[in-house]
């Protein structure tokens, strides 16, 4: 009896502790944001930018009451278990960032109604509840691109990517675009490590593609950290980035002539604003140039000796056609054909 | 052509060097009858350490070459310090070694992101040890950029492989961790303390292993993150089944392998059509290959590896 008794005590504590965490956040009007990522929140790319943003909308939201909490190192198979907590602690926003997180978030979505989730990136328009994002990087590869084109002089150029998927292979293909609108003659050698985290194996691509030639690098994902080191121990060779975090590095400050960025925070603030108005989900969120979803920047230590006024005014130019028309100026980056590179 | 076929030639040997450390670290603790599934998490903890020391000293920037070789002095410490825990569990504890080895990589891994989250933070590069043109030598051409145009951890881990042989087949202790991974029984009936010499295998296996990790942080990638390894540890150990636990056989496996991996790399940017993925895996199908068509030849197979001894039950 007295273990029935224990027992029966102990959920409905339980059940207290979790319905005082949802009726809390309602009471107090505190709007409760959780982050899932595989990797960490200082890696220099993909899962930095989001928490980097997140942390901006916040300050961007003076206004309102915004908690925010996030999960590192979270492999698909393990997220469902760490996003069940934060729903029973009654947050109103789960972002899954990566597309590897979309079964357990249709699942979750399914099961319980009330929380929004989003997941990127994904141009499938989700459940009521489910919100996806797609950068558009095809854009951001293309500024990359100009500015490869138009630099190397050897007319090799050098681009190391994880997988040909999500936002990458848009980055990838937008990148080809650019160097072949400015140097039809170039060649670009694409080479695919497999792994979005393997940044040995991306410095053994980008020393093979140096060694091969190329003077101008770049690279996507978060292991192109590795392909950047890589370029610094070149005399040469220069480095345009996917993330303006590689501007923060030492070898960035050296060789890094630009980079671009995806700017979250406008996004984070327009999921906010849509929940808080009774939207949960079920609309996709491209992220390009027109709607603030890009952000691009010189490196201050190398924009006079490595950027002309010229290749200031073409990407200045093209960045104002992308925002005029943001679905037709790349319309067929899917359409780049690899074998004639 | 020649130029893209001695670029590529010219990267084997730097780049196999983690492989190729690791790989011998492993072959002596399975002569030794010892199977160390949790080189990866040595390597990481390696890694770490050896990029931590050069870190401190410099916080990323430029530091005296004294700080890299003391970050590999630390991390064959901790390796060695690992493998000595390993052998508490698996040679005195006698616990199932390959669940044992499973453990060492997830808390190796673990204890080194987490470690390098307090004291370093996020991904982090540091200038590393520079390659070394040998006067002369590096001018030859072709040959020059191959062979002697790399960093001196190269060289001495290359100059390693007959150290490694003369040790094995030609010193007493070479031949007490032959006997102990081939029949302790026998071995200790003869004077042997198999389990000492087990742990002294593994002491020196996982300070290889250590090494090989810094390798990778402080002369090869030259940076940490927590993801560094990436699987190479198990290729590692995958790679002393295919040298047939002997020196110079592993160092062809470790060649062979880094050669595939630096020849797929190639195929990719010469955009040459060949899908990706494919390009990806060759190197590990070419492993499974060679061990599928060699795994009759197991004649230099420790007959006692995995085995836990104990003196006191006769089997």
């Amino acid at each position: 009896m007295k273990r029935l008794l224990a027992v029966t005590i102990a959920l409905v504590m339980a059940a207290s502790l979790f319905a005082s965490g949802s009726s809390e956040a309602a009471d107090d009007g505190t709007f409760k944001i959780a982050l899932i990522i595989e990797n960490t929140i200082d890696d220099k790319g993909w899962c930095q930018s989001m928490h980097d943003g997140i942390t901006e909308a916040i300050a961007m939201m003076p206004d309102k009451k915004i908690e925010y909490s996030y999960s590192e190192k979270m492999l698909a198979v393990d997220a469902g278990s760490i996003a069940r907590q934060y729903v029973a602690e009654g947050y109103d926003l789960i972002i899954a960032h990566g597309s590897q997180y979309k079964n357990f978030v249709l699942e979750m979505a399914e099961e319980f109604p009330d929380t929004s989730f989003a997941f990127g990136t994904s141009s499938e328009i989700g459940p009521d509840n489910v919100f996806t994002y797609m950068p558009e990087s095809e854009e951001t590869g293309y500024l990359n691109g100009l500015i490869a084109g138009t630099l190397t002089k050897a007319n090799i150029v050098g681009l190391v990517s994880p997988v040909d998927g999500g936002d990458s292979a848009r980055y990838d293909r937008g990148f080809v675009m650019g160097v072949q609108a400015v140097n039809p003659e170039a060649k670009i050698l694409l080479a695919y490590t497999g792994s979005h985290s393997d940044y040995v194996k991306s410095a053994e691509i980008a020393h093979s593609q140096l060694g091969n030639g190329a003077d101008i690098m770049t690279g996507s994902s978060q292991q192109a950290i590795g392909a950047l080191r890589a370029t610094a121990e070149s005399p040469t060779a220069m480095w345009l980035g996917q993330d303006l975090a590689q501007l923060t590095t030492t070898e960035g400050q050296q060789k890094c002539i630009a980079a671009c960025a995806y700017n979250y925070a406008a996004v984070v603030v327009g999921l906010v604003e849509k929940i808080e108005s009774g939207v949960k989900g079920g609309e996709v969120i491209p992220m390009n140039f027109a709607n603030g979803g890009f952000i691009y920047d010189y490196n201050p230590a190398l924009v006079d000796q490595w950027v002309t006024p010229e290749i200031k005014e073409m990407i200045s130019s093209t960045i104002e056609e992308f925002k005029a028309d943001p679905d037709g100026t790349l319309a067929d980056w899917a359409e780049v054909d690899y074998s004639k590179l | 052509m020649v130029d893209i076929v001695v670029n590529m030639l010219s990267m084997c040997i730097p780049f196999s060097v983690a492989l190729l450390l690791a790989s011998i670290g492993e072959m002596f603790n399975q002569r030794a009858g010892v199977f160390n599934l949790g080189c990866e998490g040595v390597m990481a903890m390696g890694a770490f350490i050896g990029m931590l020391i050069p870190f401190a000293a410099g916080g990323g920037g430029p530091v005296s070459q004294w700080y890299n070789f003391l970050g590999f002095a630390a991390a064959a410490a901790v390796g060695a310090l690992l493998g000595l825990i390993f052998g508490v569990i698996t040679v005195t504890f006698r616990a199932p070694q390959g669940i044992a080895g499973i453990g060492l990589q997830m808390f190796g891994v673990g204890a080194a992101g987490t470690l390098f989250r307090h004291f370093v933070g996020g991904t982090q590069s540091i200038p590393g040890i520079p390659d070394i043109d040998i006067p002369l030598l590096s001018k030859i051409p072709l040959i020059g950029d191959i062979f002697f145009s790399h960093n001196v951890m190269a060289y001495l881990a290359y100059l390693f492989i007959p150290v490694a042989m003369y040790i094995l087949f030609k010193t007493p202790w070479g031949l007490r961790v032959r006997a102990a991974g081939t029949n302790p029984r026998a071995a200790d009936s003869m004077g042997i303390n198999v389990n000492r010499t087990r742990y002294e295998a593994l002491m020196l296996g996982s300070a290889l292993a250590g090494l090989a990790g810094a390798y990778l942080s402080i002369a090869q990638a030259k940076l940490f993150s927590d993801s560094l390894i990436s699987g190479r540890g198990f290729i590692a150990v995958a790679l002393v089944y295919f040298g047939h636990w002997h020196p110079l056989k592993v160092m062809g496996g470790a060649l062979l392998f880094t050669f595939a991996q630096t020849f797929q790399t190639v195929v990719q940017s010469m955009g040459i059509s060949f899908p990706y993925e494919l390009a990806v895996m060759l190197p590990y199908v070419l492993v499974i290959v060679v061990l599928s068509f060699t795994s009759k030849d197991q004649r230099m197979a420790p007959t006692a590896l995995g085995q836990p001894f104990n003196r006191e039950i006769r089997t």
